[in-house]
Order: structure tokens, then C-alpha cells, then sequence
């Protein structure tokens, strides 16, 4: 794990589960699997708190544990899975254009406690939403089930894996770790339950009389049994949202490329292969044009023909994202993930070259990726840049390790007159390069954000304090006058710079996400890569 | 019986140097000494060297070193009424210029082949270009080297650039007009075609320009003063390639279509980009020169950058 890997991974754990998961999770990050005692010793914290601790990292699939063969039990935290938590605002909303607000609290609850049974997420998600709606109506339960089931059936969530009910034999003892175990085909299989009911306010004084008599009779019934899907617990699917996004990644560079109703067929056949295709395969399944046509959005009415002709311009084109693997069935067609991922990450080099160091450069750029190895004479005759200017480019380029230096010697002594000096680009340590960057990036931002609010510490308590004052006294039903003195306690500069501090903490995240955007296709691109 | 003396036969000299001449026109690659002792058979050693000394001095041949030995070569008639007044070094340079071509020939080469001394060398240089028999070039690649052609010869691409160097200097701001017109002159194409709403074959084919037509109309815009072959136009064209605004087909063409090359042809078409500006560089940090110095605690921090304070008062 690099620097800023760690630095990142110590200052979301911090941000998101407080000092002690900080220090155990950073801890682990850095030295790999430890053993309980161990990780005590090391970060000097008390046995319970670390034992909280890891309780807190294992619930959100932060950290794994493993029975060694001497018996003791080791401790990994999974960096990758920290570093995630950074796109938990683009899973939910993803979640929210899928599957509308429902969906985006059931993932939102599910993100926040890294494990749930569906009974309880239910109820929780019935609850919130009855929150936010109008006085008198309230949510059904089987609205949220439903869309529970859907995101089942979609594989945006999954069971987590259970202990085996293997009989167990009262002499041999309990092994130390349990190992859990989930069939594949049990993965995505909802449980049937009748959950009846609809979703409470928290401030039932609204609510009729008999409402609240119902009410508390369901309540004293419930909490008297455990409820029916205990033990089965469901865990959000990263890499089906991973998928996702790295569809509509492709979708989106066809809409940009060619033009709405090719992206709108890309859509379609990487629809149809979501749940057929493993995330890590090079293409998709090969669909035929029949297929496609019988299954495009019901508002596209484009005639057979015209479907076909897109299919064969979209195969001809040098994008080479969907490729034609064949002719029957009026022939079939995948769509080449493993290309489009490399032309994603391609572009997104490129665009850093050009925002950095100018359009000439990036000419310069996209002439090494095309060509592989040029000599400096070579670069200045295709590139048309005079001599000098591409030499400056060339060597702010190469200091920088975009470009590298291949030498190839003409003689045995490699005199450097007698040399050829070849300039090429190597994608892979460039991607990876950048993606060190967007690490330390987003850690500065992270770092820059907390600086900000803790510079503006006590302004953000003043006004916290009075709108609490504020709350309550609307509660208890002031007037108008008292309302407004308490108002002005807090001055007119001050509520500017408050103004300015929300403004630029809301930038600052949203630059957070912007960059976990770039990190997304370096890091989807270099896994495939290092696949193949 | 009275002794018949028997004039050995006296050749006239000129005689014996026509015939040489002669015996060169037959074979104008050369001839070696073998050959004229071949067809002279009754003549002394002496009498034909002096002939072939005659002729080389006057101008009328030349003398080549081969394997077989030495060659013995007709001159062209108006070179050897120019040379008259030279002397043999001079001619001597003078014909290895002659050999380089158009390519020119650098003076320390012109040293090498005739191991004459360099002052001699630059006198020798200096007469022939008085007399305007030869001219100095100097090259695009080494601006200090000067390269020495004959007088009437143009020079080759390699040594002035061609089309984009207008005395040595490259035209940048000429390269990147042409650069504009033709991407314009795409994307006007592109456009019009998207506007027609058929279907999307003609869409893209007629979207598509070849690189004769690009070629006509940059002549028909008249901006060149320079006449601007479709190589150039296609150089120009590979480099919006490489600004990843134009994407290149080459397809099969009928030979004797307008603009086909050895049965094929290029066609451009103006493409938009494949992504926005990507998130990386929308933060400071992203374009911060220097990145690898900050960290927190130190002289530059994230808690102090000035690039990230400008930033937010957007």
C-alpha cells in the first residue's frame, strides 16, 4: 500500500467511525494480517476497544479474519474496501435514478450498517419515508419490499455469507473462528416474508387514536418474537455498481462520439448481459440483432433496418467498442469491455495532458500513443512543431513520467552520440502514476476541508446553539418577536462567512467526487489490464 | 637490293585522339588503357599517354580510378568549355560537387574525397562560386552547416523543409491556419450531413471528405502562396488527427478515381471528443506544479495552498 493510499485510508476511517477504528484500521493497512494481541500492543489501546473496534471494520466489510493453522486468528483490513467508501454518495445515487427514492434509502441504510436483515432495513426505510411525506399518509411495507426484491433480482445487493449449520458433534469444541460460507445460487434468493405494517413517525401525536392503539398492540406483538429472517443478512454488492458505472462510462463516450440512438442500442446490449456477464470478462455474451431489436426501450420505434445499419456502423467503427462476432441470428455482436475500458482511460490521460501542459503537448501526446516509439527528429516532422518548442515539451513531458526513453545502441560502448534515443508512452505506469495522484488529491482535499471547518469551529457552534434555541421554542410556540431576537444573534458578517464555509465545503466534497470519478477508470482500467 | 625502310607508322596525334574519343563515345562508361592498346595495337606507350594527356587536359575526358584500374570517360561538351579556365583541382571539385546531386555535399566531405588541404579547399570553393558555377545552401537541419550544389539544381526537400520553411524558419503560424481551415472545413461537412436525418450509412459516408477534396478547397481559399501538394495537405491532416479532432478510413478505390493513390483512398472525418475534461483536473491539485512537495505540516500544505484558496473564491 503506497503513502497515500494509507493517508486516504486513515482520514476516511477517521471521518466515518471516529479515532480508535482509525488507529486499528491504519494499523492494519500498513502491516498487513495481525493476530489480536498484536494489534493491542501496537496501538496501545485497551483489549475491549480494539475488540469494538474490529467488530465495527469486520460489520462494514472493511476487515476479514482467517483461522491460521496454529490456531490463533489473524486480522486483515482490506484496503481496496476502505477506499471504496469514498463512492458510497455515487452507489446511492445510482441507486436513487434506478430505483427512485425508495431505492436510495435502502441502500443508504445498508451502506451505514454494513449488514442487515430485510425485515429491519424495511422498517427502518418505511419509517424514514414516512418521515419525509405529507401529515396523514404513511408507507406501505410492501412498496419497500418490493423494491427490495427488484434490487435483489439485479444483484445490487446480496446475502452475506452465513455459518453452515453443520451438526455439530457436543465433544468436538466451537472452532475459533467461524467460517462463513454462501452459495452462489443463494446469493440473490429473498426470503419470503409477510411483512405487514406501515411506517411510523417518530411523533405520534399526529396520528388518530385508533392509529395509535393498532400501533402499540403491533409493536408489544413484535417485539415478543425474533423476527422470521433472522441470521440472513444482505450486504451491498460493490461490483455490481462498479459494473454499472463502467456502463454507463461506455455509454456515455458513444453518446459523445457518435450519437444518441447508438448509445441508446450500447445501452440496451450491456443491459441485456448485466446479470449473464462476470464483471471481470473481456466481452460480453454475443447477442443477436434479433435480440437487441425485441428487447430496445419500448419509445424507440426504429425499424429493423435501421437497428442493422447502426450494428454494422458501430462494429465498423475505430472505437472498436462493439465488435461482430459472428452472422446468424442476422448477426451477433458483444460489446468489447476490455477495449472500451483502455479507450476510457486513454481519453482520461490525454485530457490530463492537455489541462496540464497545453494542447501542443498533448498533440505531441497522442502522436507516442499512436506511433509507440519516435525519435526526437520523427516527433518534430508529424507533430508540425517547430524543433525547439517540441524539445521543451518533450523534456517537461518526460520530466514529469508521462513519456519514458527507450536507448538503443549502435555500438557495444553505447557512446550517447552513437545512441538512438526512441521516446514512448507506457499507459500502464502513467495510469498508475495518475492514480497515485488522485489519491493525495483527494487526501488534500479531505485534509483542506477539515482545516476549514475547524477554523470556523466556534461559529459553527453559535449557530448550532441557536438553532436548537430556535427549534425548541417554535416547538413550545413563541412569538414572532422572540423568534426574530434570537435570530439576530448571529450577526450579518458572521452569516456570510458561514454562507462562504458552507459554500466551500459543498465544493470541496463535490470535488471529492469528481476525482474518485478519474480514480474509478484508472482503477477499472488497470485491473483489467493486469487480468488479461 | 635496297633496304625498304620501314617508316614506323607516325599517327598523327590528333588522329590518335579522335580515335580515343571515338573508342569513348562507344563506351560510355569508360574505357581502360587495355581497350586502347586493343584497338591501337601498333602505337607506343608513350604516344598514347601523351594523347590521353592532351585530352585530359583540354578537358575532353575524364579520369576515373576503378578495380580494373584507371577509366578514361567522355565529358559533356559544355562543361568542358566552362572549365577552361580552371585548373585541375578546381575541376576536381567541381565534379564531386556535380556528384552529390541536389542533395548538396558539406565542405569537410568535399576535404575527404579529394584530399586536397582545407585552405585550398576554400579558395577552390570561393572561385567556383564567383564564377557561378556553384551556390551555397544552407540546411534546415544544422543551421550552421552549408551545403555547396551546382548552380542551376533546386535543392531537395530533406535540405530546405519543402513546403513549411520559407528561408530556414518553420512557418508555424502557417501550419496552424491550414490546421483550422481543414478542421472547418470538417466540421462544416459533418454538420451538414447530421442535419439531413437520413439514415445513418449516408449520415456517416457523407460526412466523410477525402483528402483530395480537402486538398481543392485549401487551394480554392487561395491563403497559400506557396503551391501545396496533397502530401502536404495529408501531413496537415495526420496532425488534427493527432489532436484527436478528425479520425482517418482509408478505403478501396477504383484507380483513376479523383484522388486515389495506388487504388486506394483516404477519407477524414471531424469527431467530437470522447469525454469531458476529467475530474482530476477540475481540483487544484490536479494542475499544481508543486505536488510532490506538499504534505501536511510543511512549508506547503493542503491546509495553506494558496492554488486551493484562489479556487474556492470562485
Amino acid at each position: 500500500m503506497t503513502q497515500a493510499e494509507i493517508k486516504l485510508c486513515s482520514l476516511l476511517l477517521q471521518e466515518h467511525f471516529g479515532e480508535i477504528v482509525e488507529k486499528i484500521g491504519t494499523f492494519l493497512v500498513r502491516t498487513g494480517a495481525q493476530p489480536l494481541r498484536i494489534i493491542v500492543s501496537e496501538t496501545g489501546l485497551l483489549l475491549d476497544q480494539v475488540k469494538k473496534g474490529l467488530c465495527v471494520l469486520i460489520q462494514h466489510n472493511l476487515a476479514t479474519y482467517q483461522l491460521q493453522k496454529r490456531g490463533s486468528v489473524e486480522y486483515e483490513a482490506q484496503c481496496e474496501r476502505i477506499l471504496h467508501i469514498l463512492r458510497y454518495p455515487r452507489y446511492i445515487y445510482s441507486a436513487k435514478t434506478l430505483y427512485g427514492d425508495t431505492g436510495e434509502l435502502l441502500v443508504e441504510e445498508l451502506l451505514l450498517n454494513g449488514k442487515m436483515t430485510m425485515s429491519a432495513v424495511v422498517r427502518k426505510v418505511a419509517d424514514r419515508l414516512t418521515e419525509t411525506m405529507e401529515d396523514g399518509k404513511t408507507m406501505d411495507y410492501s412498496d419497500v419490499s418490493g423494491t427490495f426484491v427488484r434490487l435483489a433480482d439485479t444483484h445490487f445487493i446480496q446475502r452475506c455469507p452465513l455459518v453452515p449449520d453443520s451438526p455439530q458433534t457436543p465433544e468436538a469444541p466451537p472452532p475459533a473462528a467461524p467460517t462463513l460460507v454462501i452459495d452462489e445460487k443463494e446469493m440473490y434468493v429473498v426470503p419470503r416474508l409477510n411483512l405487514v405494517g406501515k411506517g411510523k413517525r417518530r411523533r405520534s401525536c399526529e396520528e388518530e387514536e385508533d392509529g395509535e392503539r393498532k400501533v402499540k398492540k403491533q409493536k408489544q406483538g413484535e417485539s415478543s418474537e425474533p423476527p422470521p429472517d433472522d441470521g440472513i443478512y444482505w450486504q451491498v454488492n460493490i461490483d455490481r455498481f462498479h459494473q454499472h458505472f463502467r456502463d454507463q462510462g461506455i455509454v456515455s463516450a458513444v453518446a459523445s462520439r457518435m450519437d444518441q440512438t447508438s448509445s441508446e442500442i450500447v445501452r440496451t446490449m450491456l443491459r441485456m448481459s448485466e446479470v449473464t456477464t462476470s464483471s471481470s470478462a473481456p466481452h460480453t455474451q454475443p447477442l443477436s440483432s434479433h435480440e437487441i431489436f425485441r428487447s430496445l426501450p419500448a419509445g424507440y420505434n426504429i425499424t429493423k433496418q435501421i437497428l442493422d445499419q447502426y450494428l454494422t456502423l458501430l462494429a465498423d467503427d475505430p472505437l472498436e467498442f462493439v465488435g461482430k462476432s459472428g452472422d446468424s441470428g442476422g448477426g451477433t455482436f458483444t460489446v468489447n469491455l476490455h477495449k472500451a475500458l483502455v479507450s476510457l482511460a486513454t481519453a482520461t490521460l490525454e485530457s490530463i495532458v492537455e489541462e496540464r501542459f497545453g494542447s501542443r503537448c498533448a498533440r505531441i501526446f497522442r502522436l507516442l500513443l499512436r506511433k509507440k516509439h519516435l525519435e526526437q527528429k520523427q516527433v518534430e516532422d508529424f507533430a508540425m512543431i517547430p524543433a525547439k518548442e517540441a524539445k521543451e515539451m518533450l523534456y517537461k513531458m518526460l520530466s514529469e513520467n508521462f513519456v519514458s526513453l527507450q536507448e538503443i545502441p549502435k555500438t557495444p560502448d553505447h557512446a550517447p552520440s552513437r545512441t538512438f534515443y526512441l521516446y514512448t508512452v507506457n499507459i500502464v505506469s502513467a495510469a498508475r502514476m495518475l492514480l497515485h495522484r488522485c489519491y493525495k488529491s483527494v487526501a488534500n482535499l479531505i485534509e483542506r476541508r477539515q482545516y476549514e471547518t475547524k477554523e470556523n469551529k466556534r461559529l459553527l457552534e453559535k449557530s448550532q446553539r441557536v438553532e436548537a434555541i430556535l427549534a425548541s421554542m417554535q416547538a413550545t410556540g413563541a412569538e414572532d418577536t422572540q423568534l426574530q431576537e434570537i435570530e439576530e444573534m448571529i450577526t450579518a458578517p458572521e452569516r456570510q462567512q458561514l454562507e462562504t464555509l458552507k459554500r466551500n465545503v459543498n465544493k470541496m466534497d463535490a470535488s471529492e467526487n469528481q476525482v474518485d470519478e478519474t480514480i474509478f477508470v484508472l482503477e477499472m482500467f488497470i485491473e483489467s489490464t493486469m487480468r488479461k | 637490293m635496297a633496304e625498304v625502310k620501314v617508316k614506323p607508322e607516325v599517327s598523327d596525334p590528333m588522329d590518335i585522339e579522335n580515335r580515343i574519343i571515338e573508342l569513348c563515345h562507344q563506351f560510355p562508361h569508360g574505357i581502360t588503357d587495355q581497350v586502347i592498346q586493343n584497338d591501337m595495337p601498333h602505337m607506343e606507350a608513350q604516344q598514347r599517354a601523351m594523347a590521353i594527356n592532351r585530352l585530359l587536359s583540354m578537358g575532353q575526358l575524364d579520369l576515373l580510378r576503378s578495380n580494373a584500374g584507371l577509366l578514361y570517360r567522355i565529358k559533356e561538351s559544355q562543361n568542358a568549355s566552362k572549365m577552361k579556365g580552371s585548373d585541375n583541382q578546381e575541376k576536381l571539385v567541381y565534379q564531386i560537387i556535380e556528384d552529390a546531386g541536389n542533395k548538396g555535399i558539406w565542405s569537410r566531405d568535399i576535404r575527404y574525397k579529394s584530399n586536397l588541404p582545407l585552405t585550398e579547399i576554400n579558395k577552390i570553393l570561393k572561385n567556383l562560386e564567383s564564377k557561378k558555377l556553384i551556390k551555397a545552401v544552407k540546411s534546415v537541419a544544422a543551421s550552421k552547416k552549408k551545403v555547396y550544389m551546382l548552380y542551376n539544381l533546386q535543392p531537395d526537400r530533406s535540405v530546405t523543409g519543402g513546403a513549411w520553411y520559407s528561408d530556414q524558419d518553420f512557418e508555424s503560424e502557417f501550419v496552424e491556419v491550414l490546421n483550422q481551415q481543414c478542421f472547418k472545413f470538417l466540421q462544416s461537412k459533418a454538420e451538414a450531413a447530421r442535419e439531413s436525418k437520413q439514415n445513418p450509412m449516408i449520415q456517416r459516408n457523407s460526412s466523410f471528405a477525402s483528402s483530395h477534396e480537402v486538398w481543392k478547397y485549401i487551394c480554392e481559399l487561395g491563403i497559400s502562396k506557396v503551391e501545396l501538394s496533397m502530401e502536404d495537405i495529408e501531413t496537415i491532416l495526420n496532425t488534427l488527427i493527432y489532436d484527436g479532432k478528425v479520425e482517418m478510413t482509408i478505403i478501396a478505390a477504383k484507380e483513376g478515381t479523383v484522388g486515389s493513390v495506388d487504388g486506394q483512398m483516404k477519407l477524414y472525418r471531424a469527431i467530437s471528443p470522447l469525454i469531458q475534461a476529467t475530474g482530476l483536473v477540475r481540483t487544484p491539485c490536479g494542475l499544481c506544479p508543486v505536488f510532490d512537495d506538499c504534505h501536511e505540516g510543511g512549508e506547503i500544505s493542503p491546509s495553506n495552498c494558496i492554488y486551493m484558496t484562489e479556487w474556492l473564491e470562485f
